[in-house]
C-alpha cells in the first residue's frame, strides 16, 4: 500500500490531482494544504511520494523541497512538482532544489498518472516515519 | 490501468465553482479594506499578499478547468497586485477602479460559465487594466510604502513542536498548535528543523508579554525557551519564509463545506421517510383489532414520536440550507460607490442584520432584485450634494440595508433619506402610459402597484442596469413568487423605505414534468416508485382495464388523457409512472416524461378548485401555471380494484 | 357614496365594490382544471399567487365566448378567499351613492338574480350591484 501526500492549498487541485490517480494500484491519499501540514505529514509518515505545489500561504514549495532533501530520512521520497510556471529558469530552480519529476499545471491527468505510476517505479524503498526525538 | 480515462474537467466545476466564489468573496473583502488607502498611506502588506495570492489561484484552478477567459484574467490582475506589492506602482483611484471592475468582470465570467451562457469578453477590460497601472507608475520619492510587520521590542520565545503519530491521533497537529500560539502572542515566524535524533520538529518564534500562557501549552510535544532580545529589533532566522500573514488561523475552522445536491439527498430521504412513516400508521390501523388494546395503544405513541422526530429531523435539513445574507448585502458597498461616483452624488450604505439567515434559494432569487432596489435608491432616490444642502440636509445620503427575522418570517429592508415618492407625480406618469389606477390619491399600496407596473419603467431606469430585464414589476413578481409580499413607505422630501417579507422556508419539492396532449403537469417526485416506457400495443385490456407487463407482473395501467378528458393523440409507445409497489402497483400513462425539475409548490386551497387528483400548482417559469398532480387520489380508485384485475387475468 | 368598479358581463353593467378588489390586469394563460364546476375557467398565475378564475358569463347562465383584448380579470378578496372575475370588460370607477342603490325587484330573475344585492340608477345607466358571497359560493345556487 503506498501513501501519496498531495500538497496544494487548492481543494479543487487536490482533488482532481486525486481524480487523477483515482486508477493506481494499491495507493492511498494524504492531504496537506500549507508547507507546514506537508512537512508533518511526512514526519507522522509513512509516505511514499509526494505531489507538491509551489505557491502556498505560509511556506514556499521550494523550501519544503529544500527541507525535505536537507533530511537524511526523506532525500530520497520521490517528489513530482506541479507549477504554473513553465519557462525553462523556473524548471532549472525547481530541479536544482531537488524535485525527482516536474509537471506545469493545468495539466493532462493521463500524463500525470504515467509520471506518478514511473516515479513510483523507480524509486528504492519507501521512507518510514524518522525516529522521533522525545524530551 | 483498466478504467477509461475520466472527464476531470466535468467532474471538478462544482469544486470550481465554489472555490473560485470564496477566492471572490475574499478579493471583495481585502480591496474594501484597501480603499481607505487610495492615493496614500501605507497599504497593509497582508491585505495586498492575500489579494496576490487569491488572484494566483484564481488563476490556477481556472486554467485547471479551461476557463481560459478567467485564467487570463486573473493573471493580469495577479500582474497588477504583484505590482502593488512590490512597490512598483501608487494604488491611485483609476487603479483601484480598475481592480474592482477587474473583479466583477471575473464574477461575470465564471458566471457564465456557470449557467451556460456567453463568455463575455475581456480584452477591453485587461486593456484598461493595464493602462491605469502604467499611469499609476511609482515615483519612487512618493511611492506608498507596503507596512511590513515592524519589530517591536518585545519579548520572544522560541517554541519548539515536535509532531507524532500519537498527537496527530489525539487532534494535536502543527495547525492548532499556531492556531494556540497565534491566541497567546505574535507568531512572528515558524521554520521546520530537523531534531537532534534525526527527527522533526517546528520553532515559532513567538513575542508574548510572559511565559504563563506558554507554560500552560508546553507537554503535548511543546518545549519552550526564552530568546535573547536583539538590539537592532530585527526578526531572526526568515530564510524559510518571505513576510507573509503567518497568524491567521487555520480556515478550516468550524465549518463543513457542504454540496447542495448532498443536502437535497437528504431532503429526498426526508420525505422517503414521511411516506414510509405514514404507510406504517396506515398498517397500524389495520392491525388494531387483532392487538390488545394496551399493546396498540403503545405502538400507536411510538409512531406519534416518530412523526414529532421526522417533522424536527425535516426542519433541521431546511435549516442547514439558510445562508447569512450577508451574501448579498456583501456586493452593494461596490454598487453605491460605483452609482454615488457616476452621478456625483455622496452615499454611505450601513447594513444591520448581516447575520440573519434566509433559505439558499430564496438568496440567489432575490440578489437581483434588491441591487435593483439599490441602484434605484441611489439614482433616483438620492439627491446630489447641492440638492440636499438646499434642503437642509447633510450633503451625504445614507442607504440602509437591514435584515430581520420575527417568527417564520424574513423581512429585509432598504431605506433612503432622499426625496421620496410624489404619489401626484406618479399617478401622472402612470396614466399617460395608459395604466389602470383608482381616482384620487395613491395610497401606498396603489403607488406599489403603478411603480410596478410592467409599462412603467421608463429609460433611465434602465441605464445602469446590467440588461438583465429587472424592472421594479420583475421584482414585486420575484417576492411574490417566493411567497412573499412587497411594501413601500415614502414621504416626499425624507426619502423611501422598500420593504419584502419573505417566508423562511418554502416548500420546494423535486417534480416529474410530463406532457398529455398539449398540457404539462408536476408530479412529485417521492410518490413515483419508477418510470418506463411502454409499447402501447403490448397493453392488454381486460373488463374496462389496461394492464401492462411490468417486472414480470401484470400492474393495472391508467392513461391521465382519460382521467382528465385531455384530447391526445393515440402514440404507439408512452412513458408510465409507476406508482406504489408489488401487489399495489398502478402506472399512470403519459405522452411523455420531459424531465425533473425543483418546484415551488402552491396549494390549491379554495373549495372551488379544489377536484380530485390536484394538489396544487406550480410555476414554471414562464408565467404559466402548471398543475401538480396527486398521483394517490388519483390512483386510489384503481389500487382498490388491482388486485381483482390481476385475479381475473 | 362608495367607490365602486363597473365593468360588464354580456352587455350588462354591474359594479363591485372597489375595496374588495384587490387589483385588475388583463388575463393571458388560463391553465385549466379538469373536473371543476362549469363557470371555472381555470386557475391563473397572478403576483404569486394561485387565483381560481370564475367565468362570469357562464356563471350567469350565458355562453362562452372567445376572449377578446378588452377581457378583464377582477381579483377580488371575499372573506378572506382570493378569486378572479373574468369579465368582458372593465374600466370604470364611480361612486355611488347609498341612496341610488334600490334592491333588485323581481323583474330581475332568472340566475342573474341570485347574486344580485342591488341595482343603481346613474343618470341614464342601469347598474347591477353584485354580492360576491353568492358569486363565489362553492355550491352553485340554483337558478330560480
Amino acid at each position: 500500500m503506498h501513501t501519496i501526500l498531495i500538497v496544494d492549498d487548492s481543494p479543487t487541485i487536490r482533488r482532481m490531482v486525486r481524480g487523477s490517480l483515482a486508477t493506481l494500484p494499491d495507493t492511498t491519499f494524504v492531504e496537506a494544504v500549507s508547507g507546514l501540514q506537508a512537512i508533518e505529514a511526512l514526519a507522522v509518515g509513512p509516505v511514499r511520494m509526494v505531489i507538491l505545489d509551489l505557491n502556498m500561504p505560509d511556506m514556499h514549495g521550494l523550501d519544503v523541497l529544500r527541507f525535505v532533501r536537507s533530511h537524511s530520512h526523506y532525500r530520497d521520497v520521490p517528489v513530482l512538482v506541479l507549477t504554473t510556471r513553465g519557462d525553462a529558469a523556473s524548471r532549472d530552480a525547481v530541479m536544482q532544489a531537488g524535485a525527482s519529476s516536474y509537471m506545469t499545471k493545468p495539466f493532462v491527468p493521463a500524463a500525470l498518472a504515467s509520471a506518478v505510476s514511473d516515479l513510483l517505479a523507480a524509486a528504492r524503498t519507501p521512507s518510514t516515519p524518522a525516529p522521533s526525538s522525545r524530551t | 490501468m483498466s478504467e477509461p480515462p475520466i472527464d476531470l474537467v466535468a467532474s471538478f466545476m462544482d469544486d470550481y465553482f465554489a472555490e473560485s466564489e470564496e477566492h471572490l468573496a475574499s478579493v471583495r473583502r481585502s480591496l474594501l479594506v484597501l480603499e481607505p488607502y487610495i492615493d496614500g498611506g501605507d497599504l497593509p502588506s497582508s491585505t495586498v499578499e492575500e489579494l496576490f495570492r487569491s488572484f494566483h489561484s484564481l488563476k490556477g484552478i481556472s486554467a485547471m478547468v479551461e476557463l481560459r477567459a478567467a485564467e487570463r484574467l486573473a493573471h493580469e490582475m495577479e500582474t497588477c497586485l504583484g505590482a502593488i506589492r512590490d512597490r512598483r506602482v501608487v494604488l491611485t483611484s483609476p487603479a483601484y477602479d480598475a481592480l474592482v471592475e477587474g473583479t466583477n468582470l471575473l464574477d461575470h465570467v465564471v458566471a457564465a460559465r456557470r449557467t451556460g451562457d456567453a463568455i463575455p469578453a475581456i480584452e477591453q477590460q485587461i486593456a484598461r487594466m493595464s493602462s491605469a497601472f502604467a499611469a499609476a507608475a511609482a515615483d519612487l520619492r512618493l511611492a506608498s510604502g507596503v507596512k511590513a510587520a515592524g519589530a517591536r521590542p518585545e519579548t520572544r520565545w522560541k517554541v519548539t513542536f515536535t509532531p507524532s503519530p500519537e498527537l496527530v491521533a489525539r487532534g494535536v497537529k502543527v495547525d492548532t498548535v499556531r492556531s494556540r500560539l497565534s491566541d497567546i502572542g505574535r507568531i512572528e515566524s515558524v521554520s521546520p528543523s530537523v531534531t537532534a535524533g534525526g527527527g522533526i520538529a517546528f520553532d515559532f518564534v513567538v513575542a508574548a508579554p510572559d511565559d504563563k500562557a506558554l507554560r500552560a501549552l508546553s507537554g503535548d510535544g511543546i518545549v519552550f525557551e526564552l530568546m535573547p532580545a536583539d538590539p537592532a529589533g530585527s526578526i531572526g532566522d526568515m530564510s524559510a519564509l518571505a513576510p507573509r500573514a503567518i497568524d491567521a488561523a487555520p480556515v478550516e475552522a468550524n465549518f463543513v463545506r457542504v454540496d447542495l445536491s448532498r443536502l437535497d439527498d437528504l431532503m429526498r430521504l426526508v420525505g422517503d421517510l414521511v411516506v414510509s412513516r405514514a404507510r406504517l400508521e396506515a398498517g397500524l390501523l389495520r392491525v388494531e383489532r387483532f392487538l390488545p388494546s394496551a399493546e396498540w395503544r403503545r405502538l400507536q405513541q411510538e409512531a406519534e414520536s416518530i412523526e414529532r422526530q421526522l417533522r424536527d429531523l425535516r426542519e433541521g435539513v431546511m435549516r442547514v440550507r439558510l445562508v447569512p445574507v450577508a451574501k448579498i448585502f456583501r456586493r452593494m458597498p461596490f454598487v453605491v460607490r460605483d452609482l454615488a461616483r457616476d452621478s456625483d452624488k455622496r452615499v454611505q450604505l450601513e447594513t444591520f442584520g448581516q447575520a440573519t439567515e434566509i433559505d439558499k434559494f430564496l438568496i440567489e432569487r432575490m440578489m437581483d432584485p434588491i441591487l435593483h432596489l439599490v441602484r434605484n435608491a441611489v439614482s433616483h432616490g438620492i439627491e446630489t450634494p447641492e440638492e440636499r444642502a438646499a434642503a437642509g440636509k447633510r450633503p451625504e445620503g445614507t442607504i440602509r440595508l437591514t435584515a430581520s427575522t420575527i417568527g417564520e418570517s424574513v423581512t429585509l429592508e432598504i431605506t433612503d433619506d432622499g426625496r421620496g415618492m410624489d404619489a401626484a407625480a406618479i399617478a401622472r406618469r402612470g396614466r399617460a402610459a395608459g395604466i389602470d389606477m383608482p381616482p384620487g390619491e395613491l395610497d401606498p399600496r396603489a403607488l406599489l402597484d403603478v411603480i410596478c407596473a410592467p409599462g412603467f419603467s421608463t429609460r433611465d431606469e434602465a441605464d445602469r442596469v446590467s440588461g438583465r430585464g429587472v424592472g421594479m414589476s420583475v421584482v414585486r413578481e420575484t417576492v411574490h413568487e417566493l411567497g412573499g409580499t412587497l411594501h413601500v413607505d415614502t414621504a416626499v422630501g425624507r426619502g423611501t423605505t422598500f420593504r419584502a417579507v419573505l417566508p423562511l422556508t418554502l416548500a420546494i419539492t423535486d417534480a416529474l414534468i410530463v406532457h398529455v396532449g398539449d398540457r404539462t403537469f408536476a408530479v412529485p417526485q417521492s410518490a413515483v416508485r419508477e418510470v418506463a416506457e411502454v409499447d402501447t400495443q403490448a397493453l392488454r385490456a381486460i373488463e374496462n382495464n389496461e394492464l401492462m407487463t411490468h417486472r414480470g407482473a401484470a400492474v393495472p395501467v391508467i392513461r391521465l388523457s382519460q382521467l382528465f378528458a385531455l384530447n391526445a393523440a393515440p402514440l404507439s409507445r408512452m412513458h408510465v409512472l409507476v406508482i406504489g409497489t408489488g401487489q399495489a402497483a398502478v402506472g399512470i400513462l403519459v405522452d411523455r416524461i420531459s424531465g425533473q425539475r425543483e418546484i415551488v409548490v402552491k396549494t390549491l386551497r379554495d373549495p372551488l378548485v379544489k377536484v380530485a387528483g390536484v394538489s396544487g400548482a406550480t410555476e414554471l417559469g414562464d408565467g404559466r401555471l402548471v398543475l401538480i398532480l396527486d398521483v394517490g387520489g388519483l390512483t386510489r380508485s384503481l389500487r382498490h380494484r388491482g388486485p381483482r384485475i390481476r385475479e381475473a387475468v | 357614496m362608495r367607490p365602486y368598479i363597473l365593468f360588464s358581463v354580456a352587455g350588462t353593467t354591474y359594479g363591485v365594490k372597489s375595496d374588495l378588489v384587490r387589483h385588475m390586469e388583463m388575463i393571458e394563460q388560463v391553465t385549466s382544471v379538469p373536473n371543476a364546476p362549469g363557470f371555472i375557467e381555470g386557475v391563473v398565475y397572478s403576483r404569486g399567487q394561485v387565483v381560481p378564475v370564475l367565468n362570469l358569463r357562464v356563471r350567469f347562465g350565458f355562453e362562452r365566448v372567445a376572449r377578446d383584448l378588452r377581457a378583464r380579470l377582477l381579483v377580488v378578496d371575499v372573506g378572506g378567499r382570493l378569486l378572479g372575475l373574468l369579465a368582458d370588460d372593465a374600466r370604470e370607477f364611480v361612486s355611488i351613492p347609498e341612496t341610488s342603490i334600490r334592491p333588485p325587484s323581481e323583474a330581475i330573475g332568472g340566475i342573474t338574480g341570485n347574486y344580485i344585492d342591488g341595482v343603481a340608477t346613474l343618470g341614464d345607466r342601469i347598474v347591477l350591484i353584485l354580492n360576491l358571497d353568492h358569486v363565489v359560493d362553492a355550491i352553485p345556487t340554483v337558478a330560480a
